[in-house]
């Protein structure tokens, strides 16, 4: 059931009376029922794999908690569980998301002739497998004790907004929340529509909108001029953009609506002054799991450590202090490149990424050199607004690699845009034959001013939901009836209309 | 503390130590930099950091960090 449909919608309205109806102590039996027959009807079977590792990352906790009250425990043991465990998820992402991809590869370089079933892809199975699996970590450190009674504890892996595209949530800040009782409120219900309705504006009218001009150009990458293939890259980081976040609003939303706040995962990352700064802003939640999960212990490992020591003894400076970070940091950038898929192209987008923030850190001595003897006012508006540019400029170019059919295509598509970018082909009609008529250049362009005028004023510290409110009601009705009319309007529904699926929903 | 001072500022030249006490809950100090301090800690003052102890209350400002490596000594 995807969050764009009309089934959706009828779905939530009753739901939503059901919720604030029946006794509040049976909420989350009602919230647990509505995420698994919401999974179901999309996923039919593959809710197995969801049993599967809500079972078994269930049991993982129960004992790593038995465990820790046990003050004579091994470490070691606990550590097994935590290893066992991962083993297990972890495999069996791969087999259902990079075996048939790793069969492909030895048959092209052995010749060889691998088999391998198509397996069914669970709808978000790395979303809630993450966010198992940092409940079981958590369990390993302490944080907080097992869930046990495995109802509840299935109703925090499975929540219906979350499953598709996350956030990533924690279970110490989502499970009080899906387990306690909620009174109707007026707040809650406002503000989640006004956030879920700003959702289906970016995704309905901007994302939807783009997106055929997208699939129109990439599909015949080399019919066309660099000029076109850039419009179609911009026009594809818009639709990344519109599509998650827009996703993300709605989910959040959706949940708000039902008294439940989960976290941000996004933080208006077309503000961001470096690409650090950028995969801070975007996709929070994977970021914050990774730091947690991943960069903190691999670099507090005695390898890592090992080898941080012998940097600093061998190359002093600040290279010596940062390089096994950098290492570290690497990774992390490259797994967050193929969490995204199994594919030569994200392989390629993990190593983009990663090689541009290491060479960073390395270089910054430099830099701050460089920056020492050029006389520019490196803290005033027009720095940032260069810092801004460069960003973007980065992400542009590693849309490239993400969105073309190929990693090859996508050499060939950064090449064209820049030794043969053929600007008159912007102005001599070509873009109007691509599946977007003047009038979708125009809603698209307008909209984007729209989202960016609204994120510049909440990057000032302004809160547009909170700055409606004290507008008069007739205002505040008027904002909410130009909203409606616009989805309903300009958003991609109608009599041809085929449910619009989310990109993240396949990661 | 002052040496701890100075073992921060030198890990991390650009950042204002004295005068915050929201560190991390300000994103003035990113994990890059916890990394950064938390090995410097552990090699000067020979105490073992773990990952549980990775929480943003422990570095906050410098009196937190001085008051976990005094815990971690004890």
């Amino acid at each position: 059931m995807s969050f764009t449909s009309l089934s959706f919608i009828i779905f939530m309205a009753v739901l939503v009376i059901v919720y604030y109806i029946i006794p509040k102590k049976l909420q989350w039996i009602l919230l647990l029922i509505a995420s698994c027959s919401f999974y179901i009807y999309g996923g039919g079977k593959t809710i197995l794999y969801l049993l599967f590792v809500a079972g078994t990352t269930y049991c993982a906790g129960l004992i790593l908690s038995k465990l820790n009250e046990d003050k004579k425990a091994n470490i070691k043991k606990r550590k097994l569980v935590v290893l066992l465990l991962c083993l297990i998820n972890f495999g069996l992402l791969y087999i259902v998301k990079y075996l048939s991809f790793t069969a492909e590869v030895i048959n092209s370089i052995a010749k060889t002739s691998l088999n391998v079933p198509n397996l069914l892809m669970p709808v978000g199975i790395s979303f809630f497998m993450f966010q198992s699996v940092g409940y079981v970590i958590d369990c390993y450190r302490g944080k907080y004790k097992a869930e046990r009674n495995f109802a509840k504890y299935l109703l925090f892996v499975s929540f219906f907004p979350q499953i598709i595209q996350g956030p990533i949530g924690r279970f110490n800040l989502l499970a009080p929340q899906l387990l306690g009782e909620h009174k109707l409120d007026y707040d809650n219900i406002k503000y989640g529509i006004q956030l879920a309705l700003w959702g289906y504006f970016k995704k309905l009218v901007i994302a939807e909108r783009v997106a055929s001009m997208v699939s129109t150009v990439y599909n015949n990458y080399y019919s066309y001029s660099g000029s076109v293939l850039a419009v179609a890259t911009i026009g594809y980081s818009i639709q990344l953009y519109c599509d998650f976040s827009g996703g993300i609003d709605i989910t959040r939303g959706v949940a708000q609506i039902l008294s439940i706040n989960m976290s941000e995962n996004f933080k208006r990352p077309i503000f961001a002054n470096t690409l650090t700064e950028y995969w801070r802003r975007w996709h929070i939640t994977l970021g914050s799991w990774m730091r947690d999960y991943v960069f903190y212990p691999m670099a507090l490992s005695s390898p890592m450590r090992k080898v941080g020591s012998f940097a600093r003894n061998h190359f002093g400076g600040v290279m010596g202090k940062i390089f096994a970070t950098s290492v570290v940091t690497f990774t992390i950038y490259f797994i967050i490149g193929i969490w995204h898929g199994a594919n030569f192209r994200y392989i390629a987008y993990g190593f983009y990424n990663g090689i541009l923030i290491t060479s960073g850190l390395l270089l910054e001595p430099i830099f701050v050199k460089l920056r020492e003897k050029v006389n520019i006012d490196f803290k005033g508006k027009l720095w940032r607004v260069f810092q801004v540019i460069r960003t973007c400029f980065i992400v542009f170019i590693g849309r490239y690699i993400t969105r073309a059919p190929r990693l090859l295509a996508a050499f060939y598509m950064i090449k064209t845009t820049f030794l043969n970018f053929n600007y008159a082909d912007i102005f001599n009609g070509t873009l109007l034959n691509l599946s977007m008529s003047f009038f979708d250049y125009m809603v698209v362009i307008i909209g984007m001013i729209i989202v960016i005028a609204v994120e510049a004023y909440q990057e000032m510290g302004g809160k547009a939901r909170k700055a409606l409110e004290k507008k008069p009601a007739i205002i505040q009705f008027c904002v909410l009836m130009f909203a409606l009319i616009t989805i309903v309007g300009l958003g991609a529904m109608g009599s041809n209309y085929v449910e619009a699926e989310f990109i993240y929903a396949q990661f | 503390m002052n040496e701890l001072l100075n073992l921060l500022k030198e890990n991390c030249p650009g950042v204002d130590f004295e005068n915050s006490n929201s560190l991390v809950d300000d994103e003035i100090l990113e994990s890059l930099d916890i990394v950064t301090i938390v090995s410097a800690i552990m090699d000067e003052y020979n105490v073992e950091i773990s990952v549980e102890d990775l929480i943003p209350e422990n570095f906050n400002s410098v009196s937190a960090m001085y008051d976990l490596i005094t815990r971690l000594k004890g």
